[in-house]
């Protein structure tokens, strides 16, 4: 008899554990493909952060004969600081594409992109005035 | 790879650093320790999840890999300042 009260019993899906449940409540997992390609995404830009961390704690090194030392310090820490939000705008990015795909809603704009231009532009503008300046 | 990578470029400027850097390496290494660890793991769920057409987004490897890169450039302005 009981068996056949299970027959024909969809299976329970695996649970996608708390913090998932939490942070991304509603719609439905997207394609398998789109879930994979945002995370590579996501690893891609916690590369260039990555880069910028190695290069913020170089730079401050390497230019010691090159630049005083309130410019270094302040070029190294604009880099880390870059880094540093590089990598935690790449995880709210992250979610916010994998909401936007579960509710089957238009992809929001990457703001990290524009972020990181004026960044690096300004850092490339402080270098440049330093040296025409010496 | 990236991370070995970074903690190799920390390890390099020890020197000009200092100690504290280490705590920069001791980061990294262990961020890319987790991540090689678990990856055979989360391959091995990602190849099943495309089969099944299903795959629950990895949240909690995205959150502990952004904290790992936020706690790297906090460590790395207290040793540049420090320094």
């Amino acid at each position: 008899m009981s068996s056949d009260l299970t027959k024909g019993a969809s299976p329970v899906p695996p649970s996608r554990g708390r913090i998932a449940e939490r942070l991304l409540p509603d719609g439905t997992e997207p394609d398998p493909r789109f879930t994979l390609a945002n995370e590579r995404t996501f690893l891609a830009w916690i590369r260039t952060s990555l880069a910028l961390l190695a290069g913020g704690i170089a730079i401050e090194a390497f230019t010691a004969d090159l630049f005083l030392e309130p410019v270094r310090k302040g070029l190294a820490v604009l880099l880390l600081l870059l880094g540093m939000m590089l990598s935690a705008g790449s995880a709210a990015r992250w979610l916010r594409v994998e909401r936007s795909m579960r509710s089957k809603a238009p992809l929001p704009l990457p703001l990290i992109v524009p972020l990181l231009a004026a960044a690096g532009a300004l850092a490339a503008a402080v270098v440049l005035v330093v040296i025409l300046w010496r | 790879m990236a991370l070995v990578t970074v903690s190799a470029i920390f390890l390099r400027w020890l020197p000009h650093h200092g100690l504290p850097i280490l705590a920069l390496f001791t980061v990294a290494v262990t961020a890319a320790a987790t991540i090689y660890l678990t990856q055979r793991r989360r391959y091995s769920t990602s190849s099943c999840g495309i089969l099944q057409e299903k795959v629950n987004a990895e949240i909690v490897a995205v959150l502990w890999t952004a904290f790992a890169g936020v706690v790297l450039g906090i460590l790395g302005i207290a040793v540049v300042l420090a320094s």
